[in-house]
């Protein structure tokens, strides 16, 4: 993958960016990025992939729950300023639907609509949930939120839904897919770092009882 | 359209399985069904169609392969007699035959996809009693998500070995991608594998098919993932050399994406379960033969220094191998084209770019600064003269 061309707008979501190091890479272009052999440029250019690496792994990670027929939720707890981004991208992927994404702290909302994003930012997970719920019933109830009724109305058609939980469907598959005479411990780690799992609220083996002491070395 | 009716009816006329069709949601048949298609190694969600899809991998399990699709078979019946596989019909410990109805795989695929456990479908099967029977059900499935439920999501179907023209058809015109496996590499170790599929009709044949639809100008079949195919490494006798020539021919003539490759371990009840299991790094050194001419362009007459004269890879990397007995002198980074630098062990396409970027600004003056940029010293060094210096040509054969 190559530095893409809006790299600053990546670089000032890092956690560690500050004003003097994007004064310094306005000076440079993606591609004196990409091949220049210095230290500096290398950094900015590690700093730009780590960016772009945890946008990936929370759009891949974050796992979504409905409720009602309106919300999809999903914990989000990213290490660098992505969120929104990442909120948009779902939005996007499931129309019509409110997505909500945080933590205790604070919390992410999206919707697409009509080809619009809208976009609010708000306090703990629980909290917008709450409150969102209280909003969409009060409109539920005077009729007047169009958004919500066709919601409703989705959900009406997806019989599909009822007394079918994803989460367990989701263990089932996964554990069929897992072939014990490739086991490989150490790709696993690389390709879902802790670290992104905590991020994401998922919380994908690690379970001791798989773990021999050979996969320690 | 599709009316409850045909479903109804097509799902009573492929009832395999014990449960009756109002079978529940079990977690056995998940598994089973689900277990059926932990060799099938494809794994892309990446699909050029407007507006695109990305490649994103949910998850991985602790073999480390990437689990992106909700990737299960439609049924485990199967009447083929291919003797490395569990659910042959001459496999002697075959477990309880299970079948979905495309309902139930459409209700399964949006509430996954909902919950973004999975990009899309990835559906393949045995061949029921009846291929046609079955290729009908798993077009219905793609039906059902994309014109019920407008799943915008990826879905690769698999082609079963001797389905219908029309079938084909139509499961290209709702797929991202198809597929169908080539599992061996010539009609002789076809044969060797299995009593019943008969390799240049049932596979080949049908490889054409979906090249011809995909060619066709209405632009109604585009598969904007393209084909693949798989092949099961080791079973049989079959040499990497004859291998890579029916690669050529697929990638040359057929117009497949890409090709995988599945090591053989023997499952037990099967005619093959006393064979050795295939060690794991030929499909690697396979996998690394593949690149260098389908990413590097490596020339096949280039290829061939990678094998022995027995024709196969040995667990090396074969690039080295290809470069010590083609490359007669060094490299020098300054001027060297992008093909030349591709053929330098430790350089691969992106830190070739680099180089002829960078150079652009100002020389190349050292091995430090082609480490910054992402070549590998080590390898490279023998193979590399920077400003007429060189390392020594028995550093080329240590290296």
């Amino acid at each position: 993958m190559k530095v893409p061309d809006n790299f600053l707008y990546y670089l000032s979501a890092h956690a560690d960016c500050n004003a003097r190091l994007l004064a310094r890479a306005k000076e440079l272009t993606a591609q004196d990025l990409e091949v220049l052999p210095n230290a500096d440029a290398k950094r900015l250019r590690k700093m730009v992939f780590e960016v772009l690496g945890e946008t990936h792994r929370m759009k891949a990670f974050v796992r979504l729950k409905p409720l009602g027929g309106a919300i999809l939720h999903g914990y989000l707890k990213p290490r660098h300023k992505i969120a929104e981004r990442v909120c948009d991208h779902f939005a996007r992927r499931n129309p019509r639907t409110i997505i909500v994404l945080g933590n205790g702290l604070e919390s992410w909302i999206s919707l697409f609509y009509e080809g619009r994003i809208l976009c609010e930012h708000g306090a703990g997970l629980t909290e917008t949930l709450e409150q969102l719920e209280s909003v969409l019933r009060d409109f539920g109830m005077q009729g007047s939120n169009e958004c919500e009724r066709e919601a409703k109305e989705k959900d009406r058609k997806n019989e599909w839904k009822e007394g079918k939980d994803a989460e367990s469907i989701w263990k089932a598959y996964y554990d069929s897919q897992y072939c014990p005479d490739r086991k490989n411990l150490r790709v696993f780690r690389q390709r879902m770092p802790r670290r992104d799992q905590e991020s994401a609220g998922l919380r994908l083996l690690e379970s001791k009882e798989n773990v021999t002491l050979e996969d320690f070395f | 359209m599709v009316t409850l009716e045909k479903i109804a009816h097509l799902a009573s006329d492929c009832r395999f399985d014990s449960l009756g069709p109002d079978a529940q949601m079990d977690s056995e048949k998940l598994s089973m069904l689900g277990g059926g298609t932990r060799h099938d190694v494809c794994a892309s969600t990446f699909s050029p169609r407007s507006p695109g899809l990305p490649g994103i991998c949910h998850s991985f399990t602790q073999d480390g392969r990437c689990v992106s699709l909700f990737k299960t078979l439609y049924t485990n019946y199967c009447s083929h007699q291919c003797n490395y596989c569990t659910n042959a019909a001459n496999c002697s410990q075959k477990t309880r035959a299970f079948t979905y109805t495309p309902q139930e795989l459409a209700g399964i695929t949006l509430s996954l996809y909902q919950g973004n456990y999975i990009e899309g479908l990835f559906l393949s099967s045995g061949s029921g009693r009846n291929e046609d029977v079955v290729m009908e059900k798993i077009v219905e499935t793609a039906r059902l998500l994309r014109e019920k439920h407008a799943f915008a999501g990826y879905i690769h179907l698999k082609v079963l070995p001797g389905a219908s023209r029309s079938h084909i058809q139509e499961a290209m015109e709702l797929a991202d991608r198809v597929s169908i496996n080539l599992e061996a590499s010539s009609p002789a170790h076809m044969n060797e594998m299995s009593a019943t599929k008969n390799y240049e009709t049932d596979i080949i044949q049908r490889q054409r098919y979906i090249r011809d639809l995909m060619s066709k100008t209405d632009r109604k079949a585009s598969l904007p993932a393209g084909q693949t195919t798989q092949l099961v490494v080791g079973a049989g006798a079959e040499s990497d050399m004859e291998i890579f020539k029916r690669i050529l021919y697929e990638y040359r003539e057929i117009g497949v994406k890409r090709a995988y490759y599945s090591a053989f371990s023997p499952q037990r009840g099967t005619p093959f379960e006393s064979r050795a299991p295939q060690q794991k790094w030929r499909e690697h050194r396979l996998y690394q033969m593949d690149w260098l001419y389908r990413i590097y362009h490596f020339q096949p007459q280039e290829i061939h220094h990678a094998f022995d004269e027995n024709g196969f890879l040995g667990n090396a990397d074969p690039k080295m191998a290809i470069a010590r007995q083609s490359m007669d002198s060094p490299a020098d980074p300054n001027v060297a084209s992008y093909s030349e630098l591709l053929r330098i062990p430790g350089i691969g396409p992106r830190s070739a770019q680099r180089i002829i970027a960078l150079r652009k600004m100002h020389p190349i003056k050292g091995k430090t600064e082609l480490a910054q940029m992402g070549v590998r010293i080590k390898r490279a060094a023998p193979f590399l003269k920077i400003n007429g210096w060189r390392d020594s040509t028995l550093l080329m054969w240590s290296a």
